[in-house]
């Protein structure tokens, strides 16, 4: 056995004690988020703390902030196997499998938040003894579809490269994991045939993410921006959320990456040259999110338009202006020090900016939506919000809950692609 | 177009004019409709329901100020911006050009109430309540809205289909009925003769943020200086 | 029967193939066996494909489909909409897409269970134990070819030639 599949699959031998203590608290938090949403399903939407005006909130700014992690993975991994970016190698399982976690989690808000959760399904379109089928119209029925497509998608786009990998541990692993890895490997043999219908498919799957990717953000900045409501109704949101979900997906998973490399023991295969180049990604990002949110406000602030300016009021200068400097400064001011300044930048630096940008990813979709609802146009509506326990709780366990899956991915995974890490060597061509 | 188009058209006048802010039409539409009466806990986190409230605007500086009252309620818009965005088809154009909401097949997404600019519509945060013996006097006509529906003004359906169906003449919502100055006045809008038709004529009638092209069946008559 | 031919270089793959076609083997007589993609020169063994075709195909009828879908339920239950179509192209066009590549990714990886071979195994051929690194060759061949394709293996430089 070579050195590449030693170190690789180390990871998947045993259970450190050290896991369990990171594993079993994290799960303990998830159960308390299960246990609060519980509690909400039997007393009603109303323990959490929304109220006319503000009918979205807390539950809202999760939905938006774990889709947008999710277009770590497919964003990168499909941008980077379509330009043919070597380095992207040791990068794209890990950035793919935050995806379909982070959708996973995402897609649960849109449930949670309901009002009558346990009739969710009433959005599917199937004969049903209501007679009625569902409205396509709407823009969550946009989203249903949307979402959907993504997650099988990203799944498939996580599943097809893994099958090599899983072929090869049914040959070494035993027991149960013998057994699963034999039913995920699909009776890969490795011929030839084979290796070229994958990379085909990969390269399809690639560009079609890549179109899925896209339109997911953009159909979720739509729920916003299709209403009429102040602030909200901007032809800028799609690519703002677009370019905003690329930039917390790259936070992501540079501090996956990160934590990857610390505890498994990767330091030879996760370089300062992946973070070095991810961190430059981040920067990008930085820039082209300061840009938008300069011609949003911008704009908004010029047309003095004024329901508009009650919102953006509220937003600069009022109630909300704590989180929305606070925004500014994690979003833009700290990555472009640490990271602009080449002298400074380093993955520990890289790490403290993905923190930042991750905390400032969510304060922006706080941003965006609380200040617009809590200002409608009537001002005799107007109202304020301030979050539950039991918002805070499942807000927390979704954050453990991506730990915890991500950790148990990670435990039956390898978490780089070893087929991909070490091909032959391409030939010139003849 | 789909669907029949029904020979009535549902609207109402309101007269600022003669509005006095005095909130009658806000207990009559409690008793009529069956609305849950907050407790004060609730109803100071907003969660209070009134399908028609008396909003209030001041002018001028003190000590010359001038109230100007609005009773707001849902205006049934013929372009209701409310309606395009429900998932379920829980709120949609009935055939008289009513705005309803129908409880049952509302699965509680609230982007109904997001996306109305008269923030008239009352989410169901909670199984409704009624202090006693306040729950011995529910309207049989009117349904009990469980916890997680979202809720409006509804031009008082259940009187209108018990006029439709019994042939009563006189048909009023209740905040029409219960208003002493006089100042709402309801009826049908296909009807040339009738007095919500020639007050949504008149050239003080206006319509609530008209702007917004959500073309209201609600006519505010504008004060006079 | 099988044989097979084990490579640790791929220019010696490479040169095996191309003799054995010389010798009339056809592209689906020979099969290459590896732990990683070997990737050899256009010409050498070709698979064509029609992944592209299927997809395209697909995303465009799931399209239709939707739009049938679409226009058929809303004209199914026909709401009174105030003024709005019951179908609205423009307002609906989202849930077109998404379906649209929801065909076409469910097709490619259908299309590449298919054309990988993984889910029309009929009869099993057996399949060379390789280790990384190796390249393996496995030649379909009747009896009387025997000898021409192990001689052919060995000497494109084949490190070991074996019945399977």
């Amino acid at each position: 056995m070579d050195d590449v599949r030693r170190d690789l699959w180390r990871p998947l031998q045993g259970t450190s004690w050290r896991y369990l203590a990171v594993l079993l608290p994290l799960s303990m938090v998830t159960l308390w988020g299960l246990i609060a949403w519980g509690y909400q399903l039997d007393r009603g939407i109303g323990v959490a703390n929304i109220r006319r005006p503000v009918f979205w909130a807390f539950y809202l700014v999760d939905f938006v902030f774990w889709i947008g992690i999710s277009h770590a993975g497919t964003l990168i991994s499909a941008i980077l196997r379509l330009t043919e970016a070597e380095w992207r190698k040791p990068v794209t399982r890990a950035a793919e499998a935050i995806t379909v976690f982070a959708l996973m989690i995402g897609g649960m808000f849109p449930i949670i938040h309901l009002g009558r959760a346990w009739i969710f399904y009433w959005l599917i379109p199937y004969p049903n003894t209501r007679l009625l089928w569902p409205n396509f119209r709407s823009p969550l029925m946009w989203d249903l579809c949307a979402i959907s497509t993504y997650l099988i998608g990203s799944s498939i786009f996580l599943f097809l490269p893994l099958i090599p990998d899983v072929a090869q541990l049914a040959r070494h692993a035993k027991g149960w994991r013998r057994w699963v890895y034999r039913k995920l490997a699909l009776g890969w043999t490795g011929s030839d045939r084979e290796w070229h219908a994958l990379e085909r498919a990969m390269k399809l799957m690639a560009g079609i993410i890549l179109a899925v990717a896209v339109s997911v953000h953009t159909v979720v900045a739509w729920d916003f921006s299709m209403a009429i409501a102040p602030m909200w109704h901007s032809t800028i949101f799609g690519p703002y959320f677009v370019v905003g979900a690329i930039f917390s997906g790259i936070a992501a998973l540079i501090l996956a990456m990160a934590v990857i490399r610390r505890t498994m023991h990767l330091e030879q295969y996760l370089t300062p040259h992946h973070f070095n180049n991810l961190a430059k990604l981040l920067l990008l990002m930085s820039l082209l999110w300061v840009y938008f949110t300069v011609s949003e406000n911008l704009t908004v602030w010029y047309g003095n338009e004024p329901k508009e300016m009650m919102v953006f009021g509220a937003r600069t200068r009022g109630t909300f202006a704590p989180y929305f400097w606070t925004m500014v400064v994690c979003n833009f001011f700290i990555p472009f020090v640490l990271l602009g300044i080449r002298k400074l930048r380093s993955i520990q630096t890289a790490i403290i900016s993905s923190v930042t940008v991750l905390i400032g990813m969510w304060l922006e979709r706080f941003i965006i939506i609380v200040p617009t609802l809590s200002r409608p146009r009537l001002a005799a509506a107007w109202g304020s919000y301030s979050p539950s326990w039991v918002e805070i709780s499942i807000t927390v366990a979704t954050f453990a809950t991506m730990v915890v899956l991500y950790l148990m991915f990670a435990k039956l995974f390898p978490i780089i692609s070893i087929w991909e890490f070490k091909p032959h060597d391409r030939v010139p061509e003849r | 177009m789909g669907g029949k188009v029904s020979e009535h058209r549902w609207g109402m006048a309101i007269d600022l004019d003669r509005c006095t802010g005095c909130q009658a039409c806000v207990a009559a539409c409690h008793a009529e409709n069956n609305l849950p009466v907050s407790n004060p806990e609730q109803a100071a986190l907003g969660r209070a329901v009134h399908w028609i409230r008396v909003d209030r605007y001041y002018e001028g500086e003190f000590p010359n100020i001038r109230v100007k009252h609005r009773p707001v309620l849902c205006q049934q818009c013929d372009e209701a911006p409310c309606e395009p965005v429900c998932p379920v088809y829980a709120t949609y154009k009935n055939p008289e050009g009513l705005n309803v909401q129908v409880y049952n097949r509302c699965v509680g997404t609230r982007y109904c109430a997001n996306n109305c600019p008269y923030s008239v519509r009352f989410f169901n945060w909670f199984d409704p309540e009624w202090p006693e013996p306040l729950q011995l006097q529910h309207n049989p006509d009117v349904s009990i809205r469980e916890s997680g529906v979202m809720e409006k003004c509804t031009f008082c359906i259940q009187r209108i289909k018990r006029a439709e169906e019994e042939g009563a003449n006189n048909l009023q919502p209740a905040c029409v009925q219960s208003c002493p100055a006089e100042a709402m006045v309801f009826g049908d809008l296909n009807d040339p003769e009738s007095k919500v038709s020639q007050l949504a004529e008149n050239s003080r009638a206006t319509q609530f943020l008209e702007e917004l092209g959500t073309k209201p069946k609600v006519f505010y008559l504008e004060r006079v200086k | 029967m099988y044989l097979k031919g084990e490579f640790r270089e791929k220019e010696a793959a490479a040169r095996a193939i191309l003799d054995l076609k010389a010798q009339g083997f056809g592209p689906d007589a020979l099969d290459v066996f590896s732990n990683e993609p070997v990737e050899f020169a256009a010409g050498i063994l070709d698979r064509p494909s029609r992944m592209s075709l299927v997809v395209v195909a697909s995303a465009l009828t799931f399209c239709l489909l939707t739009i049938l879908f679409v226009r058929f339920t809303q004209y199914n239950y026909p709401l009174v909409t105030g003024g709005m179509p019951l179908f609205s192209f423009w307002s609906t066009g989202v849930v077109f897409y998404e379906l649209a590549m929801l065909g076409a990714i469910l097709s490619s990886f259908i299309w590449f269970l298919w054309e990988s071979g993984l889910i029309r195994r009929k009869n099993p051929a057996p399949v060379p134990n390789v280790e990384p690194g190796v390249i393996c060759l496995r030649v379909h061949c009747t009896g009387e070819q025997e000898e021409i394709v192990s001689q052919q293996l060995a000497e494109a430089g084949a490190i070991e030639v074996a019945k399977l």
